[in-house]
């Protein structure tokens, strides 16, 4: 919404030596935000005039002409004008190289057809003076030789862009003279007689015909005013009023349809003119089921019965609230009409410009809830504006006027000192009373009991607790005029979040030790996407009003947008190692309430941590994801080992998918990505991805407790090593338990060697580990390990059938 | 046998004196101390000796062993440094590629180590979250404009009344009711975390972003106390000259509702597209706590007040990091994430 500096100095004394911006700026630090302050003239930056010299054909336009414009440059302009009506010697507004348009367009030196134009001549509606553009704008004789055009239209106002997200709680605001109230309450200036006087507007129907208006829906239109209007000529609006309007961001369109919009952007109240003879009479109901109409823009609308139209008791006249009907509008032929001035349900207004994709300037006040007592009063202002251009206009009707609507205006209580502590600041009664009283507001007093009534324009939806009067004082007075003051509160350490902390340490060894790159991906997968890896997104949790295709379904690992991180990267890399916590999401009840008592839960949601390695060689990436995880896991405390695992999904490798097991639990899993799901997602390169479940790593870590010191060992410890050679399939694990459990002297188990292939030949790998042994009571001897190595060395043969390798 | 120790010794450090070069040094090493050397030979014998003077002579032995030991590493070094190349300490070491956290995090990391320092704790809550939480207890009515379609994105799954009744949130602000309903007050809590709006991805817009939402709990705040703490953090997290304002907003969750913006960090307050032309970046939005809210929490709002804010934790790393492009965050792109 525009304001113009000009109306409110109609409505409020606003001192003459505050320049605009100031004013600006007081509006954004007390009422409402203000996007840009500017002057009309600005709009006309770069528009002068000029005096057409000589008009000649285009050489190769039939419709285009080329004219040589004096605007008041060094040299003479060379135009190309296709305006029928272009004549030597007039003179017009020329749009310079540079300028901007009030329409959006920028004028550039350009040839057309082939000749060069130096700038344009201008039409009315290329300028937003308005809608005629069956010819260039020719000015009057008088006006001088490269003057800018401002000056020529004596344009002298200020309009403010008001930011409309800030005054959505605001009804009172979506006019000029809401805006004043405020302004002269900021600035502790007097509103004005004017003011006071369109307010006070008494209806004095003149005339003895009794409108025939039915509200049938007084839920949805809480309030019906309407009167007859004659004696009216359909004309221009007088420049005024036009430059006003303009000024406001609204197009001049003839005297009636501009008195409706003037009372709308000085009141808020928007009203709707019908042609009298049109119309015979009204009736406001709710549409019917597939009920077709035509609004004023042109288009055919299809309703349904959740609207509110009005009617003609035969055919529907307009959507209420929101626009017009085409066969009912005021016309050129237009001499008597019917003017309607309502309330309608806020609600219902928003759901049906919603429904219809069609917000107006009607709907957009209405939708706010706007105060129903200004009815009567915008039908006495209009009359008023008509007969700017219609002296003999009047009223020819009674009024009708129906209302069905309550107000809570309080009053409030407020007590003094409450107000003080809240604030934190006492800012005296005398600056309480005066804002209140300049806001409209309503004072009864006992002691530090204040009852406060809430004037009718707020009493709607925005103010009705005590705290909505803390804020009119506040934000009046300044909210950075009140003195610092900072919390006095128990001084304790805050509860730590584990969970938190937790996630910190991991991200900080993964990006510190294991140099990985943390990225974030999106929670999101798709079904297109789950195809390509083989998984079924009958499982997955759905979105009811996904905006992209790719971003449907909630995703349950962190792998599968992982992945793509690859791609980005794999031109530009030749090995990627990245990271990343976030949340997965499963179609099962979690533990967290959805409501404080009930015993539903929101789906399962954790976060995972994710780590991929990708590139270099095909066992490298696996064996190296497994050491930062390993690293990982040490780093926390966690003794981790890898399981087999029964179910192998179809888009790891089944060689490598593992389960990650620490203390008996399973903590997440670890795969190399099977080559031809990498290849039906356009990775090219080896990648090997881990999963880990970020809450079983807390638990687990919780309950391991603190750390202890352990005395060292007292006695020496033994090592021996020993390689072996069994068949591939013998797992790691069943040896490593194996040696672990073979004697109690046993006190550490390491492998340091793998191999495979090569001399050894398929289906076997070697094996070397480190054996400790130890007794914490004494120093072992050489020999006795030496025996114990033997028996070792018999029970892998025994068992996995392992051949011994000699050094 | 001692003898012959003691005459191995003494053979050994005269030739050692008398050595010029490090090859030699090495040759000499391994004729006396090598697996065959003479050191060696001597010492196998021990094996035959009586078990009180294996103890003895061993004990020599290790004795004479570790003198020789010690003298020819002695020389060793000597040597070494007289014959190595020359040592070209401009050249750079074995390279280390870092890895990176990503900037959200280190955003992230800097707000909360603002928060932790005065006493806030820091709490989480679901991403997935049920109209309750997420709109109800805000003081966001059925039909608030907040709720459309446009703006949040709806789980498939309808309730007994055949509506949506759980959402991806769109603002962590739903944590509020849900920390004062574990912890109770007094409280201070800062809840950081990923917010979600069903908006079409641009340059400017992204449905998945970062918020952290705090606020304070208690029997005696007061919109001073607001608007004096948001001023500190502000004043942390932009150190340096700044100028900050603040001024009325609206939130249906606060009353009232208060925005403190700065001056626009690009062009110093004089203006740039930046800050639409403005001079100021809107930055902080709060307000006090709305007494609906505070009953949804189980608080008595005669007895209990508070305050709250919020801090775009994307958009502040798009400024602090001078970021154009929103979809970075999310592209996974090294290029971007390596910068950081």
């Amino acid at each position: 919404m525009y304001l113009s500096l000009n109306w409110l100095k109609d409505l409020v004394d606003i001192p003459s030596s505050l320049k605009p911006r100031e004013l600006g700026d007081k509006l954004t630090m007390h009422t409402v935000e203000i996007d840009s302050v500017e002057t009309q003239a600005e709009k006309f930056n770069n528009v002068v005039i000029g005096k057409v010299l000589e008009v000649s054909d285009h050489p190769n336009a039939d419709r285009l002409r080329v004219a040589v414009v004096d605007a008041g440059l060094k040299e003479d302009l060379k135009i190309v004008c296709g305006a029928p009506n272009l004549e030597k010697g007039q003179m017009v507004a020329v749009a310079l190289v540079g300028a901007q348009l009030p329409n959006g367009l920028v004028i550039e030196e350009r040839a057309v057809r082939g000749e060069l134009s130096q700038g344009m001549i201008c039409a009315e509606d290329e300028l937003g003076l308005g809608d005629d553009h069956a010819g260039i704008m020719v000015l009057e004789k008088g006006a001088k030789i490269g003057k800018p055009f401002s000056e020529y239209l004596k344009l002298d106002d200020v309009a403010f862009e008001v930011d409309n997200k800030s005054i959505t709680n605001r009804p009172d605001l979506w006019g000029h003279l809401g805006m004043a109230r405020e302004i002269a309450a900021f600035l502790g200036v007097k509103t004005t007689k004017k003011f006071k006087k369109i307010l006070e507007a008494k209806m004095e129907a003149k005339g003895p015909e009794e409108l025939d208006v039915k509200v049938e829906d007084k839920e949805l239109c809480p309030r019906y005013s309407a009167v007859k209007i004659e004696g009216l000529t359909v004309k221009p609006s007088p420049k005024w009023i036009a430059d006003r309007l303009s000024a406001a961001g609204m197009r001049p369109i003839n005297n009636i349809v501009d008195a409706t919009n003037y009372v709308m952007l000085e009141l808020g109240q928007p009203l709707h003119a019908f042609d009298a003879d049109l119309v015979e009479s009204i009736v406001v109901r709710k549409a019917k089921k597939s009920e077709k109409t035509e609004t004023l823009d042109g288009k055919a609308r299809e309703l349904d019965p959740s609207m509110v139209v009005i009617t003609d008791g035969k055919k529907t006249i307009a959507i209420a609230g929101v626009m017009g009907g085409k066969d009912s509008e005021v016309n050129e032929n237009t001499k008597d009409i019917l003017l309607e001035s309502a309330n309608f349900d806020p609600v219902n207004i928003r759901r049906t410009s919603q429904k219809l994709g069609l917000r107006t300037e009607s709907s957009m006040r209405f939708e706010k809830s706007i105060d129903p007592n200004m009815t009567v009063i915008a039908l006495a202002r209009c009359l008023e504006i008509l007969k700017e251009t219609c002296p003999k206009a009047k009223f020819t009707s009674q009024v009708f006027d129906e209302s069905n609507f309550k107000l809570d205006q309080g009053p409030i209580e407020l007590n003094l000192s409450w107000l003080a502590k809240e604030i934190g600041e006492d800012l005296g009664e005398k600056k309480i009373e005066e804002t209140l009283i300049d806001l409209g507001f309503e004072i009864k007093k006992d002691k530090d009991n204040w009852q406060i009534s809430i004037p009718s324009w707020r009493a709607t939806k925005d103010v009705g607790i005590k705290e909505d009067i803390v804020e009119e004082i506040v934000r009046i007075h300044g909210y950075d005029e009140l003195k610092p003051e900072n919390p006095l509160v128990p001084m304790r350490s805050s509860l730590v979040n584990k969970e938190r902390k937790l996630e910190a340490d991991v991200r900080d060894v993964l990006s510190g030790a294991c140099h990985m790159s943390e990225v974030y991906n999106y929670s999101f997968t798709s079904e297109d996407k789950l195809k390509k890896l083989n998984i079924s997104p009958s499982g997955y949790i759905r979105l009811a009003n996904p905006i992209t295709n790719v971003h449907t379904l909630l995703r349950q690992n962190l792998f599968s947008n992982m992945v793509d991180n690859v791609k980005t990267n794999q031109a530009r890399y030749d090995e990627l190692s990245l990271f990343e916590l976030g949340k997965v999401y499963f179609d099962t009840p979690g533990n967290i309430n959805k409501y404080p008592d009930q015993e539903d839960n929101l789906p399962f949601q954790e976060t995972r941590i994710g780590l991929l390695e990708a590139g270099g060689k095909q066992e490298e990436v696996y064996r190296k994801l497994k050491g930062k995880l390993e690293y990982l896991c040490e780093k926390l405390g966690l003794n981790v080992h890898y399981g087999v695992s029964e179910m192998i999904p179809d888009w790891a490798d089944k060689e490598t998918y593992a389960s990650m097991i620490v203390e008996g639990e399973e903590v997440g899993f670890i795969f190399k990505f099977d080559q031809k799901t990498l290849g039906g997602l356009g990775v090219k390169k080896e990648t090997a991805v881990a999963e880990i479940y970020l809450p079983k790593i807390i638990s687990l870590a919780e309950a391991r407790g603190d750390k202890k010191y352990q005395e060292p060992p007292k006695y020496p410890a033994v090592e021996r090593d020993l390689a072996f050679v069994v068949d591939d399939k013998v797992l790691y694990n069943d040896i490593k338990e194996e040696i672990e459990s073979f004697d109690g002297l046993v006190s550490k188990v390491e492998l340091f060697d793998v191999y495979q292939g090569g001399q050894l030949g398929s289906g076997l790998k070697s094996l070397a580990f480190h054996i400790e042994y130890r007794d914490s009571q004494r120093t072992l001897e050489s020999k006795e390990v030496d025996d114990l190595q033997k028996k070792l060395s018999k029970s892998l043969q025994d068992k996995f059938d392992a051949k011994i390798r000699d050094f | 046998m001692k003898k012959e120790l003691e005459k191995i010794k003494k053979e050994i450090l005269d030739e050692l004196e008398n050595i010029k070069s490090g090859q030699a040094l090495e040759d000499l090493e391994i004729k006396f101390l090598g697996r065959k050397g003479e050191l060696n030979n001597i010492l196998k014998k021990i094996k035959d000796l009586s078990n009180d003077q294996k103890k003895e002579i061993g004990r020599f032995a290790n004795q004479v062993k570790s003198e020789i030991t010690e003298r020819i590493e002695e020389l060793k070094g000597a040597f070494e440094k007289k014959e190595d190349s020359f040592v070209d300490v401009t050249l750079p070491g074995k390279k280390i590629k870092p890895g990176r956290l990503h900037p959200i995090t280190q955003i992230q990391r800097e707000l909360e180590d603002i928060f932790s320092s005065m006493g806030f704790m820091i709490m989480e809550g679901p991403e997935l979250e049920s109209d309750y939480y997420n709109f109800e207890v805000l003081n966001i009515p059925k039909d608030h404009p907040a709720r459309d379609m446009q703006d949040t994105f709806f789980i498939d799954k309808k309730d007994k009344d055949g509506r949506y009744d759980t959402v991806m949130r769109t603002q962590v602000t739903s944590i509020q009711v849900r920390a004062i309903e574990k912890y109770g007050a007094p409280l201070r809590c800062i809840m950081p975390g990923r917010v979600f709006r069903a908006e079409d991805i641009d340059a400017c817009h992204e449905h998945t972003f970062y918020q952290m939402d705090g606020f304070m709990v208690g029997k005696n705040l007061s919109v001073a106390n607001m608007i004096t703490l948001m001023k500190e953090v502000l004043a942390k997290i932009f150190p340096g000259e700044l100028k900050m304002r603040t001024r009325p907003g609206y939130f249906p969750f606060v009353e009232p509702g208060i925005e403190i913006d700065v001056s626009c960090t690009i062009c110093g307050g004089q203006g740039c597209s930046a800050c639409k032309n403005s001079g100021w970046l809107e930055i902080f939005p709060g307000g006090m706590i709305h007494p609906n809210v505070l009953k949804a929490a189980g608080l008595d709002p005669e007895e209990y007040n508070g305050f709250a804010f919020d801090i775009g934790v994307t958009r502040l790393a798009m400024m602090k990091y001078g970021v154009d492009n929103i979809r970075l965050f999310n592209s996974g792109d090294l290029r971007f994430l390596e910068q950081f």
